[in-house]
């Protein structure tokens, strides 16, 4: 298939992952903020500063103060000169969806479409002063329309192979991204016991932020405190949203889309990867660990992004930019 | 801009204690924020929220079954959204620790009487409390005797209700240590308040309560008889009939546990096990949801469907746990009430923190003729029923009604019990046109006793919808509000944050420049040139 069109499909995955992960991860925390923190280890907060960074606003971070959540809210949601806000990602992803109108179903682009509009008749309408829930649960809602019509009516060629990988190696990025932020501040050495609650809040948090709750649950007998829920996050390939099951559907898609996929840098690095997935979660999941798997998965990440768009792309994609910067 | 509020200025019902508002009309301290964020979204704003309450309670399947009246006149259930009511009830922190250390106080010690009676018998042998009052109530469980479960715990779960007297001072009007039902709206509640009405929250510090599944598991858990491997915890419901069906598949969905039914389990030697695609499995742990009688029919009722034949055979064995265990209904029966106070002093030694409400028993003549006498200003409450079922109103029964009801008395005074009327407290509530108006609450706050006792901050807050209707029970046309309590500390806003390394992932692949551009056009003509 044409090289340009793979690269919209790819790009077209990424948005709208992008937008769907943020939209849970402000709902998750949203919710939680509104309360006061528990006298339990469960249930506290990833602060509004940790989503920023998550966001890759590290700029914001370095101010004194708390951010506001109103002002991350806005930012993060409906802000449309933030490149990775909700919006903004929702409005690229449909100029692409329009750009390969040809490639994908009618139906496709009418959910991407009808997600764009949504969003703006909602922000219009002031509904997301009231509150952001009904408009993230939109985002929520498209997205899933989306990835579903995808699996009904799209043919299981190429072009749906670009898509799911850009969907894919956008969930593994992000998740990880996420984990990193939240354990980062506990750093190497063991955390202390005045540290510790926050940082179990903090992997509750990141359940709600990607919807994993429930799946947690019946996966995981341990309390969702921070190791067993980064451990969950990071190597439980049942659950889709995992970085191992995305970094597992990211090699399987582009095996797909690669006829000579034996030979495919990206493929080969997807497959060490993934057996370094499986080899790391036998090991120890101290804090500590972790954080340097998280690290090491998001360089392997990042090369990956590099690989894909020098072999499929003609190397012109930002990811390569930021690597050899 | 005026708001329908200041037209129509909010008017404490008199007589009683209204908890947002004092008698002059004035917030209370702990609401003018709450109260000030209402009247700045208006009776508009909260119709429009109350609609999509309605909608997405509907949608996310969180309805309750209208029992009683509605099953008579139609013959079958009908689902309603669960009416939340859209106003929180407050509760500052001071108020709480009272409310929570005379609740543990009272749970500890029925928990003691229920090992008490089913073993040594202290408290009948120190003529505090008279055998024959506890083996003549209908929850009193003979094939009890003599099981100790693991740590000495029984009453794994209760749920006490409370209300406030016209003075606003606390009592106990009843203890539920069967299986209370209401924590899954608890919750429900709290999530959908957050989403519809967000605002609401700004300026206040709410302790969450989304806790409480983990610290039920945990429970659960601790009390597991012990083995080498993880214990299994399932939760044991009636069936998809049972009214509270709802709650116990929230409850099996949130501890992550399977939801069992009767079919699903088998005794065999002495050990429980569930039917599942690979065999049969170990349980360790039932949270059951159903009444003693029904679990085990060759020692319970024998007619019960609903049960699992030698299940009482494995929970005497110790090779399961039930919770709660078997036996405490003797415990929740409204009869055995009167005596808590004297048990709290009997077993932990020390004065009650919460008092009961003024109680009779009929059993004694004199007091029988007492209460036939003023049975116009009582309240009348048959023993061991629960959900509101049979209850008399003196001051709102006709004399036909109150001739009919002395005469039921009569005819077995230990079927019933009498008590004073409680003036209940009232909250503001928005009544059908969107204003507020005062309706009458009681609290039913949810305790889990493991290795210890936790309470949720909070519990069920059930309102009278009815104006002047002192009736909170869901199933007589009561809604419930989300109760909040307070943080005692107040955080400042400016919260330290967790020092943040230089671990900051790098920025995200910037979306905007991921366009094709001319350059990646001629890089690749090259290429292919090349």
């Amino acid at each position: 298939m044409l090289a340009r069109i793979a690269h919209e499909l790819f790009w077209l995955g990424r948005q709208l992952g992008r937008a769907e992960h943020t939209a849970r991860m402000l709902d998750g925390i949203y919710a939680i903020d509104l309360q006061a923190p528990p006298d339990a280890p469960v249930g506290a907060q990833l602060t509004w500063e940790g989503l920023l960074a998550v966001m890759g606003a590290t700029d914001e971070s370095e101010r004194t103060e708390a951010p506001d959540r109103d002002e991350v809210m806005r930012l993060l949601a409906v802000d449309a000169n933030n490149p990775s806000s909700v919006l903004a990602c929702v409005e690229a992803g449909r100029e692409g969806a329009r750009v390969v109108r040809d490639v994908i179903s009618a139906e496709m682009w009418e959910a991407v479409n009808t997600l764009r509009l949504g969003l703006y008749q909602h922000h219009l309408s002031g509904g997301f002063g009231t509150g952001p829930y009904e408009f993230l649960q939109y985002v929520k809602e498209r997205c899933a329309l989306f990835w579903g019509l995808a699996e009904r009516t799209m043919l299981e060629d190429e072009a749906r192979a670009f898509l799911h990988a850009g969907g894919r190696i956008e969930a593994a990025q992000m998740v990880v991204r996420m984990l990193r932020v939240a354990l980062a501040p506990f750093g190497d050495e063991v955390a202390d016991e005045v540290e510790r609650p926050a940082r179990d809040g903090q992997a509750l948090a990141l359940l709600h932020a990607v919807g994993g709750l429930h799946a947690f649950r019946r996966a995981v007998t341990d309390p969702p405190n921070a190791e067993p829920v980064a451990g969950f996050l990071l190597y439980e390939r049942a659950y889709p949203d995992s970085v191992a099951a995305s970094v597992d559907a990211l090699h399987t898609a582009l095996v797909a889309a690669d006829a000579r996929s034996r030979t495919a840098a990206p493929v080969l690095r997807l497959a060490r990867l993934s057996a370094d997935l499986e080899f790391r979660r036998r090991a120890s999941r101290s804090a500590g660990d972790l954080l340097a798997v998280l690290g090491d998965v998001q360089d392997e990440l990042a090369l990956v992004d590099h690989d894909i768009s020098d072999r499929y792309f003609a190397g012109g994609t930002q990811a390569s930019r930021v690597m050899t910067a | 801009m005026a708001t329908e509020y200041t037209a129509a200025p909010y008017a404490p019902a008199d007589g009683f204690y209204d908890e947002l508002f004092d008698a002059s009309g004035g917030a209370r301290p702990h609401a003018e924020t709450l109260v000030s964020r209402l009247e700045r979204l208006g009776a508009g704003e909260l119709a429009a929220a109350g609609r999509r309450r309605d909608a997405i309670f509907m949608q996310q399947g969180i309805t309750f079954d209208l029992t009683g009246a509605a099953e008579a006149a139609d013959g079958e259930l009908r689902d309603r959204p669960f009416p939340l009511d859209l106003v929180p009830r407050i509760l500052p922190a001071d108020e709480w620790t009272v409310i929570k250390r005379g609740l543990a106080q009272r749970i500890r010690a029925l928990n003691r009487f229920v090992d008490d009676v089913y073993h040594a018998r202290e408290i009948v042998e120190a003529g505090v409390v008279p055998w024959e009052m506890i083996v003549s109530r209908s929850h009193f469980a003979r094939p009890a005797y003599g099981i100790r479960p693991p740590g000495d715990v029984y009453c794994h779960v209760a749920g006490c209700d409370l209300v406030r007297d016209a003075d606003g001072r606390w009592k106990v009007l009843e203890d539920n240590v069967r299986t209370p039902s209401g924590i899954s709206y608890v919750l429900e509640n709290r999530l959908a308040m957050t989403r519809l009405v967000p605002g609401l929250f700004a300026g206040y510090h709410v302790r969450p309560v989304d806790n409480y599944p983990a610290l039920l598991l945990s429970a659960l858990r601790a009390v597991a008889p012990g083995g080498d491997d993880e214990p299994t915890v399932v939760v044991w419901s009636p069936g998809p009939a049972n009214s509270a069906y709802f709650e116990h598949a929230f409850l099996a969905r949130t501890m992550g546990v399977e939801l069992v039914e009767a079919s699903d389990l088998v005794v065999r030697d002495e050990v429980c096990y569930m039917r599942t695609t690979s065999g049969l499995a170990r349980v360790h742990t039932i949270y059951r949801r159903l009444d003693d009688d029904f679990i085990d029919p060759l020692e319970f009722r024998s007619d019960s469907l609903l049960g699992v034949p030698g299940l009482m055979r494995a929970y005497r064995a110790g090779t399961l746990a039930l919770a709660n265990a078997v036996g405490t209904g003797v415990a929740d029966d409204k009869a055995i009430y009167h005596w808590v106070p004297e048990m709290i002093r009997f077993y932990l030694g020390e004065e009650p923190i919460l008092d009961n409400v003024e109680t009779y028993l009929l059993s004694d003549p004199e007091r029988l003729a007492y209460v036939l006498e003023r049975l116009d200003r009582l309240v009348v409450k048959p023993t061991g029923e629960s959900g509101g079922k049979g209850v008399f109103i003196g001051p709102r029964a006709t004399d036909a009604e109150i001739a009919a009801q002395a005469e039921l008395i009569r005819a077995d005074p230990r079927r019933w019990i009498a008590q004073e009327l409680v003036h209940l407290s009232t909250v503001p509530t928005l009544d059908s046109s969107g204003a507020l108006a005062p309706r009458h609450v009681d609290l039913r706050p949810f305790a889990v006793f493991g290795e210890d006792i936790s309470i949720v901050p909070g519990g069920l807050t059930r309102v009278a919808l009815r104006p002047g209707s002192m009736i909170v029970n869901s199933s007589q046309g009561g809604g419930s509000k989300d109760t909040w309590i307070l943080d005692e500390e107040v955080v400042p806003d400016g919260r330290p944050l967790p020092p943040r390394r230089a671990t900051v992932p790098p920025p995200l692949p910037d979306l905007r420049q991921s366009s094709w551009t001319g350059q990646q056009e001629q890089q690749q003509q090259e290429r292919s040139g090349g």
